[in-house]
């Protein structure tokens, strides 16, 4: 059946004659002189359309990265910019520990001071 | 019907056309008249390739107009680029490189053309009255349900008669793409055709 279906394949698609004014259609392109300076042209426009497609990619591209780059800078700045800011309240408690202890010794040492000085009371 | 036969063994001795088809075969020296401008080399040129360029457009598009405008475009791309054939076998295939690479796009370019049934256009132009007609409309309308590729191989197999290797040079595809495209193809032609339209040989060679 395969081979059958090959060989009435190969009948039907048996190549077709075109008419005989498609001959001369065909025959007088191929006779006339061939215009090479529209094909140049076409050729350049080509190229043109072609490197300014290359060229808005690259564009594209480029604008890409920056704004990945901008982004990736912005968010290296916040995060140095918060480890300042935690390190910052970290020193204001630790020293604002410091003066409470130093506020309580002081405050300790003024309350023995009068427990001293007056026993009866 | 002896002299008849005798007439073609002497045209096919002296290269007039090949095997396959009745076409006069195209003589390097030919080729080399054709580009130095040699009219009546040109007119052989043409008269050597029409058949096969204007049945790819034609199978390939559907449409009578559009395959004949296309054939037109091709000879006229050769008319520009025949300093760089090489050979007669170069020409054969740079012609049907082109053509259905320039079908190929066509059909890309608007999905849906507005189709006359393939069949109807063949029926007006084929001078083939070979086989079971019924049949043969019946590929014919499968093969419009084929892929542009895939129809494209299968046209340079069965029409060209050329081997998957060539047809993969001439498509610039793997050669296993188009082994597949012609296996998924006969496959679903061999699913739609009834088979009592194929299985007839007998009658056919009567």
């Amino acid at each position: 059946m395969s081979q059958d279906l090959e060989s009435q394949l190969r009948t039907a698609l048996r190549p077709i004659a075109p008419s005989a004014a498609l001959e001369k259609k065909l025959i007088a392109s191929v006779t006339e002189k061939p215009a090479f300076a529209p094909q140049t042209g076409r050729f350049l426009r080509r190229g043109a359309r072609s490197r300014a497609g290359w060229l808005s990619i690259g564009a594209a591209a480029c604008l890409l990265i920056a704004v990945g780059m901008q982004h990736r800078l912005r968010e290296r700045d916040e995060r140095a910019n918060g480890l300042e800011a935690r390190r910052q309240v970290v020193e204001a408690l630790r020293m604002t520990s410091q003066k409470l202890d130093l506020a309580y010794e002081i405050v300790k040492s003024q309350s023995t001071a009068l427990d001293d000085g007056n026993p009866g009371a | 019907m002896t002299a008849q036969v005798a007439a073609y063994a002497i045209r096919f001795a002296r290269g007039e056309f090949t095997l396959n088809e009745e076409v006069p075969r195209f003589t390097e020296h030919e080729l080399a008249q054709a580009r130095m401008g040699n009219p009546q080399a040109l007119t052989a040129l043409v008269r050597a390739h029409q058949r096969s360029v204007y049945s790819l457009a034609l199978r390939m598009l559907g449409l009578k107009d559009l395959a004949e405008d296309l054939a037109q475009d091709v000879f006229m791309q050769l008319n520009r680029n025949l300093q760089s054939i090489e050979s007669s076998a170069h020409l054969a295939f740079w012609l049907r490189k082109v053509t259905a690479f320039k079908a190929i796009d066509q059909l890309r370019r608007r999905r849906r053309l507005p189709t006359t049934p393939l069949d109807e256009e063949m029926h007006l132009c084929s001078d083939a009255n070979v086989g079971d007609p019924l049949l043969h409309r019946h590929l014919e309308r499968l093969l419009e349900e084929l892929s542009p590729p895939a129809r494209a191989v299968l046209l340079l197999r069965y029409q060209e008669d050329l081997d998957p290797t060539e047809i993969a040079r001439t498509l610039e595809m793997p050669i296993n793409t188009v082994k597949s495209h012609l296996k998924r193809s006969l496959q679903l032609m061999r699913q739609k055709t009834p088979g009592a339209l194929v299985a007839r040989p007998e009658d056919q060679s009567t």
